[in-house]
């Protein structure tokens, strides 16, 4: 009985999401929060990662052989794959890898969220801004997950001496973010009425 | 470098190992997938594979206690991955280096050759050729060492791990562990029985691109078309142009063997060990004096720099010759030679961090 009332709940909440999914991807203002934040994530996150950052100058594409078997090979860290492009335009030197793909994934749920984040902070009588700005809390762990990727890299710019359990835990960042996001959209998705927008 | 390998492989009969070696290795703890089964590491003793040293050089520790030092550094097996087929371009190409970039050179015959630092660091390890000599010019960003090791036929990749945050190299005939400093092998989960032998080693040139092609204008540099698409412009630990980030604090990223506080951690020393033992001469003072006398395992050497280059070199001077330098020249019982050049036996000598020379030479001697 307990069990299918949790499930029922559950699914209504998933539903609701999805609704208010549609709605922040169809207004205007909100798909607008949902798509600048979800680009400021992913040009956060290649940063951090190294794949787009300043060069050595000129303008030059450059693609490696065998890319397609490169693309899966991993590199410096945990779910860190080799770039297979590098794209130099003036001062900035891009690097496509399997990377990006995966940070466009998690740039998209960051979008959402804050999207469905604005949608609930335009409904101050359902939902309390401080419940709200769950979305953006679960945008820290997606920022991290782009360090995860840079591997021990990262410790010396906190000054913390890297352990096996340490170098571990990075390979748990990025699945971790992704569970906080999906889980923050279904919590802050629930509380919209989206017969109220 | 496949090409390469499958020759070699070819020749030794070993044909099952070749679809073995290129392949990644998806686990940074992991073993490698020649490791089980495969019998590369009874089939091919290391010594008929790479060119070793007459006698071994000294090692901190026994070699298992050396393997227990290991960690994983982060990537996996060649994560980082080694420049194979390297090109080179003429000094006047050379436009992505600026005048204070470190580059590490070599002279081999007619061959001058710069291999910039901007790209080692993503690299760590070329496998390349000095005339018709198969070498591996190699790099470990966390202990700034930089030392070339003949290789034979076989190539040389990034293990992934570190001791005493020093690269761990492997070659990739014998899956033989090769800690960078120490030059000599060790057991490892690839190989567990390598046996004891050290590399053959020749000495590189730290200085910058201005020194180097100040003295070597006809010199070569290692292109940025390694086959890799890499960002040459960003140093994911630092900037040696101005020195800053991981080179200039006194943070490491993993544990030391040893720690002594004599210098801070990243100073650098000109160190030179053979069979009998280790030295370590303060770079620093070096510049500035010219000349600096010490002892290598109870034998009187003499270190000398050379100004045009930034550099340093060790000689043994068992006799105990006077030297004495004018800043530019050296004089030998009176005689004037290039710093490089002294009518004494030279020992190989490299730049490393004070906090790397001491954790694998803890007895070393030292002169400030």
């Amino acid at each position: 009985m307990s069990t299918r009332d949790g499930r029922s709940r559950v699914g209504a909440a998933v539903s609701r999401t999805l609704t208010v999914t549609r709605v922040v991807l169809r207004r205007r203002d909100a798909s607008a929060v949902a798509a600048a934040t979800g680009l400021g994530y992913l040009l956060v996150y290649l940063y951090a990662l190294g794949h787009l950052a300043p060069g050595i100058g000129g303008v030059d594409v450059t693609v490696v052989s065998d890319a397609f078997a490169t693309f899966f090979r991993p590199a410096l860290g945990p779910l860190s794959f080799r770039p297979v492009a590098r794209v130099s335009v003036g001062p900035i030197t891009y690097l496509f890898s399997l990377n990006t793909v995966l940070g466009t994934g998690v740039a998209a749920l960051v979008g959402l969220n804050l999207g469905t984040t604005y949608l609930a902070w335009r409904q101050p009588s359902t939902c309390g801004v401080g419940t709200s700005s769950s979305g953006v809390l679960a945008g820290i762990p997606a920022v991290l997950s782009g360090t995860a990727c840079c591997g021990p890299v990262v410790l010396f710019a906190l000054g913390v001496q890297a352990s096996g359990i340490v170098v571990t835990a990075f390979q748990f960042l990025l699945p971790a973010a992704v569970v906080l996001l999906v889980g923050s959209l279904v919590l802050v998705g629930r509380r919209v009425d989206p017969t109220a927008i | 470098m496949r090409v390469t390998r499958r020759r070699f492989v070819a020749a030794a009969g070993l044909g099952a190992v070749a679809g073995c070696t290129g392949s990644a290795d998806p686990g940074a703890g992991g073993t490698s997938s020649t490791s089980t089964g495969s019998g590369v590491e009874e089939s091919i003793p290391v010594e008929d594979v790479v060119p070793t040293a007459d006698r071994t050089l000294p090692l901190p520790m026994a070699r298992d206690d050396l393997r227990a030092h290991a960690v994983s550094g982060g990537p996996p097996k060649d994560g980082i991955p080694s420049i194979d087929d390297p090109t080179f371009v003429g000094s006047a190409n050379a436009d992505f280096l600026n005048p204070g970039d470190p580059v590490f050179g070599v002279v081999h015959g007619d061959v001058v050759k710069a291999y910039p630092q901007k790209i080692l660091v993503r690299h760590e390890i070329v496998n390349d050729h000095l005339g018709d000599r198969p070498v591996a010019v190699t790099y470990c960003p966390l202990t700034g060492t930089v030392q070339g090791f003949e290789r034979g036929e076989t190539t040389f990749g990034v293990s992934g791990r570190l001791i005493n945050n020093n690269l761990v190299m492997y070659d990739r005939a014998t899956e033989t562990w090769w800690p960078q400093i120490l030059a000599t092998s060790i057991p490892g989960p690839w190989n567990e029985t390598p046996g004891t032998h050290s590399l053959r080693e020749f000495g590189l040139v730290w200085t910058t691109w201005r020194l180097w092609r100040e003295r070597h204008p006809d010199t070569t540099v290692l292109s940025t078309d390694t086959g890799s698409a890499q960002n040459y412009g960003r140093d994911p630990y630092g900037s040696y142009n101005p020195t800053r980030g991981y080179y200039e604090n006194g943070t490491t990223l993993f544990g030391t063997l040893t720690e002594d506080d004599r210098f801070d951690r990243k100073h650098v020393v000109l160190g030179a060990r053979i069979p009998d033992g280790a030295v370590a001469f303060d770079k620093a003072p070096l510049l500035e004096r010219g000349v600096m006398t010490g002892e290598l395992g109870g034998t009187p050497v003499v270190a000398v720099a050379d100004s045009d280059l930034d550099t340093g070199y060790v000689y043994l001077n068992p006799d105990g010759r006077p030297v004495a330098s004018d800043g530019e020249r050296v004089s030998v019982d009176g005689s004037s030679h290039d710093p490089a050049d002294l009518p004494l036996a030279r020992v190989h000598t490299f730049d490393a961090m004070w906090f790397a020379w001491h954790g694998y030479y803890p007895e070393t001697d030292v002169y400030a």
